[in-house]
């Protein structure tokens, strides 16, 4: 059962989603509210010490395929629950989802760290009460306080993942790779491009060595606009989030992709083909991003959710779940030598899972303001247009 | 005739017919109407400052027209000028095709075929059943570039190693005409085959050569059903962004009005445009529509007397 | 109806007509060779086995969960949407049929207009409806089956009233001379009387249901409310195996199925009734 793949399908939209939706904090507090989100919840607290685990059912709010079902079993054996998995497509859906009371939920297993604040603001989550998370000692020492979420009120690290180029080792020579390579006409009709505009417009700019990956200027938006735009009959490229498979099985030789994707691009190979021919070139600077989970105000299961996050941060059931959804967990002790010496990670392909410094020192995207938000989708849509 | 069939049984008792259909009726208004209407209210109305989401204005006194006129601005002059000229030169070629293609098959079906007729008629109905992405799946695997299609142009020393599936303008024409050219034949062979032979037949008798009857009298007397074939097969067309995408990767070379529209909507947050550009895709088609719905009301009529 | 027969046969158009037989029809028929493929390549057939359809124990259509939800979803939604909008229609198209006056008028031209809206349109105001307005229906599988159900009334409201037409309203007055009521009428008489325009309906729904994609995408949330078209959409770009064919395949054979029962029906019925068979092809020209 090919779980990566939905999995990837989904990503890509997600993010393509979430990170185009993004409102900028500011405006957050220039704005009045406007109606839609009254139950300005800041003053939610954590819950008390002590409680002992609800009865049930655990309702989950998760992409589909994203967690191991063994993990899912094993909760619901440990702890005499059942546990329900309602998906949602993209991170927009979900905050719209979650904002409508469309869905009644107690954890939200993937939420994007671009969108977070709007759950935040509106008082959709609840302040975590780390009692209840044993493990929490085992995530990853770049995310503990991490940038979204200060002082991790709020969050647990999920996975993460950096963006970078895939490519094929047997059709280009590893040393040539850089942005530029998406921009070699020796690669026409075999290139693609994500599907995402803040990481369509930001590898145009990285490609420039403009690293504010979150710029509020028009002239460096719109140029990156115009630079994506020469892709279009240069490259043929292809716009989509379809390198995970294509590069493993021939169509596509430079693929602009997520890490998870090159990982998982491994069981895409055709029979006979080995590993070895997968590569990935991580960008420095690069970006670096990652989902988190956080329990929702409402939640009716507030202690079960914390538990279910807290088995994730075990470290052998992070690496069990890393097997199924390909996603590098955001868990210590679990980086490139550890994945490799699992048997979860080829060699070659050890710079698909980050370090602590590369997290650290990742470039990051942030939620922009909705001027500039327009700015970007603008400048994304005139490439899509191809005109 | 046509008044026994209006004065129906119990026609003296209008309320219960009307009755009959409110389930009908009232389904569509709630699903149909107020969705349509849903789609003005959230071109013409608020977005959430926080999430982004729009805030529909139900009442046109409050609507807003800044995201209509930002839309309206980049369609005549802007980035979607040119998509939008896409879409229409797509559409356009597909359609001469499907003229060209399904002019005489229906022709040939409604006034030659004989013995095969029946055969025929299944083979023309066949598509119908067949799922529209499936008949596309069918181009996908025909046309990889280790499929048949290459090693056809192969063995015939024409190239064969083409990408076909990358973003090829002739490749989504084709996928466009093979997808909607049975709503094109269909109808038009049923129009066809209404024609009054005794014409052509007059025609004929009057010493014309057979392409000078075609030209002066067949031709004119299928107009109607040229018509009403055309408009039906391009409606689904103009809206159409799957075929596109299916068969070429997502290029933006081959990029519609529908791909555009899908985008904004459940790509990113820009149900505004979106919806802006659902409302004038519709404002565009809607001589078509009307033209269509006008000639359906007239054979409505025509089958009843 | 009589046919003119011309003296001399076209054969330029016969070879234009069957070669677009072929190529309207040779595609499918390789995909559903590839479905028998015992490869997993999907451009290259190497040799007949049933793999993709039960044997491969993980990625077989029979054994991977992801293949088989797509198709439980599609043929559940298929036969909703025919029994809810069958009896909406049929009583519709008999009321609209009768009915007289201004708002009747207009009930029909309400009803004609989302047969010429192009789906993204009804795509779009589905999705924006219940997102923004119906947001309490549980958004997936409930959403896509009342989409289904709107997009599909006006085909049998069609079809039913071109036969309501045909029959005419003599067979009911003679019922209602005889002493029956007006239900009685409608049951006895008239419903039997469009058994085949009914039949047919039924499978129009089904088939249009089965094959929808754009509203069943608009509204889908995810893998749980995956249909098969949108599997093959997503499928068919990806990584798919044979299995894909295959199960466009299993899908196809249902919707044959249907309408080769269909047909038999309405050949046994037209013998008795002698309806057209020129208005049948109407009624698909106008389902297309």
């Amino acid at each position: 059962m090919d779980s990566r793949f939905t999995r990837r399908q989904v990503i890509g939209g997600s993010t393509r989603l979430g990170l185009a939706l993004a409102v900028g904090l500011p405006l957050l507090q220039a704005c009045g509210d406007d109606g839609a989100s009254s139950s300005s919840g800041t003053n939610t607290e954590a819950i008390k010490d002590g409680l002992k685990p609800e009865a049930g059912p655990l309702r989950i709010f998760n992409y589909d395929s994203y967690v191991s079902p063994d993990i899912v079993s094993a909760f619901e054996a440990k702890y005499g629950v059942k546990v329900e998995i309602t998906t949602f497509t993209t991170d927009d859906e979900a905050v719209t989802k979650l904002a409508s009371g469309a869905v009644d939920v107690d954890l939200h297993h993937s939420a994007s760290t671009t969108t977070l604040f709007k759950l935040v603001e509106t008082g959709l989550v609840q302040p975590l009460n780390k009692t209840y998370l044993g493990n929490i000692g085992n995530v990853a020492a770049s995310l503990r306080d991490p940038y979204y979420d200060k002082g991790a009120v709020y969050t647990v690290p999920y996975t993460v993942f950096s963006t970078g180029i895939g490519f094929r080792a047997d059709k280009v020579d590893a040393a040539s790779v850089s942005w530029d390579t998406l921009w070699d006409p020796q690669y026409k009709g075999v290139t693609s491009l994500l599907d995402d505009s803040r990481e369509g417009l930001a590898a145009a700019m990285l490609r420039k060595g403009l690293t504010d990956v979150n710029s509020a200027d028009p002239t460096i938006i719109k140029q990156a606009g115009d630079d994506l735009g020469e892709l279009t009959n240069l490259m043929n490229i292809k716009v989509e989030i379809e390198g995970y498979h294509t590069v493993p099985e021939g169509s596509t030789t430079v693929a602009h992709v997520w890490s998870g994707d090159m990982l998982n691009a491994q069981y895409y190979l055709p029979e006979g083909t080995g590993a070895e021919v997968l590569a990935y070139w991580q960008p420095s600077p690069g970006t670096i991003a990652n989902d988190t989970m956080c329990v929702l105000s409402k939640a009716k299961n507030p202690v079960l959710a914390h538990l279910f996050m807290n088995e994730l941060l075990d470290t052998t059931n992070a690496q069990t779940n890393f097997g199924y959804v390909g996603y590098q967990p955001a868990v210590e002790g679990l980086g490139a030598q550890e994945l490799i010496d699992a048997g979860l990670v080829p060699e070659n392909l050890r710079s698909c899972v980050l370090t602590n410094d590369q997290i650290t020192n990742g470039l990051r995207y942030l939620a922009l303001s909705a001027d500039v938000e327009a700015l970007w989708n603008d400048a994304w849509s005139k490439f899509r247009a191809g005109t | 005739m046509a008044n026994a069939a209006g004065a129906a049984p119990g026609g003296h008792r209008n309320g219960f017919w009307g009755f009959l259909s409110l389930p009908g009726v009232a389904w569509l208004l709630a699903l149909f109407v107020v969705p349509f209407y849903a789609i003005a209210a959230v071109a013409f109305g608020r977005v959430d400052p926080i999430l982004r989401t729009p805030d529909p204005v139900w009442s046109p006194w409050s609507w807003n027209f800044s995201a209509m006129n930002k839309v309206i601005d980049r369609v005549f002059g802007g980035d979607l000028g040119g998509v939008v000229v896409r879409t229409l030169s797509f559409v356009g070629a597909s359609l001469a095709l499907c003229c060209l293609i399904g002019y005489p098959v229906a022709y040939y079906a409604a006034r030659h075929a004989t013995r095969w007729r029946a055969v025929l008629l299944t083979a023309l109905v066949m598509p119908f059943w067949i799922s529209y992405l499936m008949r596309m799946l069918a181009w996908i695997n025909l046309l990889q570039v280790d499929g048949y299609f290459n090693r056809v142009l192969g063995w015939l020393h024409l190239g064969g190693s083409r990408n076909w599936l990358d973003g090829d303008w002739s490749t989504v024409v084709i996928g466009l005409v093979y997808g909607y050219i049975p709503f094109f034949i269909l109808p038009l062979y049923a129009a066809l085959e209404r024609l009054d032979i005794r014409l052509i037949e007059a025609g004929r008798d009057l010493g014309a050569s057979p392409a000078r009857v075609f030209r002066r009298v067949t031709l004119p007397l299928s107009v109607p059903g040229l018509l009403a074939a055309s408009v039906i097969t391009i409606l689904p067309m103009f809206g159409d962004y799957y075929t596109n995408t299916f068969l070429s990767s997502g290029s933006p070379r081959t990029e519609m009005i529908g791909n555009q529209i899908e985008r904004d909507l459940r790509g990113s947050s820009q149900s505004q445009t979106g919806a802006s550009l659902v409302l004038i895709l519709s404002a565009m088609l809607l001589v078509m529509m009307t033209y269509y719905l006008v000639v359906t009301v007239r054979a409505q009529r025509s089958v009843a007397t | 109806m009589r046919r003119h027969r011309p003296n001399r046969h076209p054969f330029g158009l016969a070879a234009i007509t069957w070669l677009y037989v072929l190529w309207s029809l040779v595609p499918v028929l390789v995909a559903m060779r590839i479905s028998f493929n015992s490869g997993k390549s999907r451009s290259a057939f190497q040799s007949p086995s049933l793999r993709w359809y039960f044997h491969d124990p993980l990625q077989s259509v029979w054994h991977d969960d992801s293949l088989r939800q797509p198709l439980r979803n599609s043929l559940k939604l298929a036969a909703l949407s025919m029994l809810i909008t069958t009896p909406i229609g049929v009583a519709m198209a008999i009321g609209l049929q009768r009915w007289r006056g201004r708002i009747s008028k207009a009930s029909n031209a309400l009803m004609l207009i989302p047969l010429v809206t192009p789906e993204i349109v009804m795509g779009v105001a589905l999705f924006l409806v219940f997102t923004q307005v119906y947001t309490g229906v549980p958004r997936g599988f409930t959403t896509q089956l009342l989409g289904h159900i709107t997009f599909s009334i006006s085909y049998v409201v069609v079809i039913v009233r071109g036969r309501l037409a045909a029959i005419g309203p003599q067979y009911e007055e003679a019922a209602r001379d005889l002493g029956a009521n007006r239900l009685q009428a409608m049951r006895l008489v008239l419903l039997p009387l469009l058994g085949p325009a009914i039949f047919a309906s039924v499978m129009v729904v089904f088939a249009g249901s089965i094959d929808d994609f754009v509203i069943s995408s608009f509204l889908s949330t995810g893998a749980s409310s995956e249909t098969v078209p949108m599997k093959i959409y997503s499928g068919g770009r990806a990584t798919a195996t044979p299995a894909l064919n295959a199960l466009a395949t299993i899908m196809l054979m249902f919707t044959l199925t249907a309408v080769t029962l269909a047909a038999l029906v309405m050949r046994r019925m037209r013998r008795r009734h002698g309806a057209g068979e020129d208005a049948q092809l109407g009624n698909l020209a106008v389902v297309g």
